[in-house]
């Protein structure tokens, strides 16, 4: 580690006095180093994988990673398997946003009926699921529906927590001003109690986009016929890096689009939600 | 702590709990016995308990929980020297920090699963791919939060001890380290899960030992009960984690107050 350089604490106090100019000019300056660090880093390994300084099977270079990503699309390699990966993704996770809002909606309103459930929720949420990936596979097979069950033990547990969160942080005047004006309690759910807890329920299915794929991944890889996680095994033993780069991209990309599409549903939908 | 300082509340919640749990164990040992589901392959827990004893009378589970809590110790002590260490150059020198910064992200929001293959061809199958998965999955969050903790120092403080004729080792031992201790303890909290998962996930697909590969072994025998042993250790590694890290946050707070 080199010499940390002080001066950047004492001359920036946190919080206070940095104006609206001086913050654009970090952002900008963040950009900018961002930027040439990862440009460089990428310059090096064109440099080094690609004149065999290391073995290129070992650890590919941009410009191959690139092609390989070409070849896999055009092959419809990539396409096929990633339709099998998005199918079971969704049959798993929309059965967790509804059972895990009903759910998270229940245990909020029942504290004891919470306490009953809570060790689970707890044990799920605090243990490595991917451990859970054989069992499912013994229990479920070997086929998509393991995989649809592994997305949604993954994804339902944040949803759960989340939604029970937003509803008990939903503004109490809200409700008294909903049944001020005569509303059941059904409408008060549907009227207060939902769309308040929307923004917190949001956070946690963007949460369980990320475990979902993660668990989805490694059953595919544990054992599976088609999808992205298969693709991986299969070119685990290829000693190419090429592939693994452009299906780690792949599944990145996997993720980040669903995040991003969540997100334009949830505005078009709640445009409130998403205000800071 | 006397069992009369337990709240009522809290009492309600334990005995509810323990209340779910039991419930939840008889309906899948009834199911069993009454072949509403096979006992076999889905298992019960009266075998799971026999698995369990059974396992921990030949030695095997423990050699395999040793396997994983040093290769779990090795993985996140690395994170903890390299985070903690990269985050405060971090935190202290902005150039650092924004070179650094895009690939802290990266490496915090790709799906290091798909990596593995790379790894075992880097660094061989076993022990040393286990232990760089665990630190590759837990040391972001350490780097993260070390680095919140250092911005959140208060500059008097440092312009204090430069005043006093302190060194840089001063200020970092005497002022930074101490201010940010409990964000960094918040990122170990984050970092101690994902080590766990860290640990399961590289001993599933490349090793042949610990107890991500013992579950993965016995799944592959159909060995249902004995598949359970490993898995339930797991979960239960899990909740210590939970625990220690509220117990931890709870006395932080209260030294803080």
């Amino acid at each position: 580690m080199s010499v940390p350089d002080i001066s950047a604490v004492t001359q920036a106090p946190v919080g206070s006095g940095s104006s609206r100019a001086s913050l654009a000019s970090h952002r900008f300056a963040r950009a900018v180093v961002g930027f040439m660090a990862v440009a460089l880093f990428l310059i090096a390994w064109q440099i080094v994988g690609g004149n065999e300084i290391i073995r290129s099977d070992l650890i590919s270079y941009p410009s191959e990673v690139v092609e390989t990503l070409f070849q896999m699309s055009a092959s419809g390699e990539l396409g096929s398997n990633l339709v099998v990966s998005l199918q079971e993704f969704i049959q798993g996770f929309l059965p967790a946003i509804a059972v895990g809002i009903a759910a998270g909606t229940a245990f909020a309103l029942s504290r004891r009926l919470h306490y009953l459930f809570e060790p689970l929720i707890v044990a799920l949420n605090t243990s490595p699921i991917i451990a859970f990936v054989p069992i499912v596979v013994v229990w479920f097979g070997v086929g998509t529906q393991s995989k649809a069950i592994m997305v949604f033990l993954a994804a339902v547990i944040p949803i759960v927590i989340n939604t029970m969160t937003g509803i008990t942080q939903v503004h109490e005047s809200w409700i008294r001003a909903c049944r001020a004006f005569g509303a059941s309690k059904s409408q008060v759910i549907l009227k207060a109690i939902l769309p308040g807890a929307l923004p917190s329920v949001m956070v946690g299915v963007r949460l369980a986009v990320g475990r979902a794929v993660v668990g989805l991944i490694a059953a595919e890889m544990y054992v599976s016929v088609r999808g992205i996680g298969r693709l991986i095994q299969v070119y685990s033993t290829s000693e190419r890096a090429a592939e693994i780069f452009v299906l780690v991209a792949v599944v990145a990309s996997f993720g980040f689009v669903l995040v991003t599409l969540l997100r334009r549903i949830e505005g078009a939908i709640a445009p409130w939600s998403l205000e800071p | 702590m006397s069992e009369n300082s337990i709240a009522p509340a809290r009492r309600e919640q334990l005995v509810l709990g323990i209340i779910g749990t039991l419930a939840f164990l008889l309906v899948w040992e009834t199911a069993a016995r009454f072949d509403l589901i096979n006992p076999v392959v889905v298992s019960n827990p009266t075998r799971i308990a026999a698995a369990f004893v059974s396992q921990l009378q030949s030695g095997e589970i423990l050699a395999d929980l040793e396997v994983s809590l040093i290769e779990f110790a090795a993985g996140f002590g690395l994170s903890l020297v390299v985070g903690i260490g990269l985050g405060i150059a971090m935190g202290l020198n902005r150039l650092t920090e924004y070179a650094v910064d895009p690939f802290v992200w990266f490496l915090y929001s790709s799906p290091l699963i798909a990596f593995y293959p790379l790894i075992i061809v880097w660094l061989g199958f076993g022990f040393a791919t286990v232990v760089a998965i665990t630190f590759l999955l837990s040391f972001v969050s350490v780097v993260v939060n070390t680095v919140a903790g250092v911005h959140g120092v208060d500059p008097q403080l440092v312009r204090a001890v430069r005043a006093f004729g302190g060194g840089r080792l001063d200020v970092i031992r005497k002022v930074i380290l101490p201010a940010a201790v409990p964000l960094i303890i918040a990122g170990m909290r984050i970092g101690l899960g994902r080590a766990l998962h860290g640990v399961v996930l590289g001993e599933m697909f490349s090793s042949n030992a610990g107890l991500g590969y013992r579950i993965t072994f016995y799944a592959a025998h159909l060995r249902t009960a004995d598949v359970f042993v490993p898995l339930v250790i797991l979960v239960v590694i899990g909740l210590m984690i939970n625990q220690l890290g509220n117990a931890v946050e709870a006395r932080l707070q209260a030294w803080r107050a």
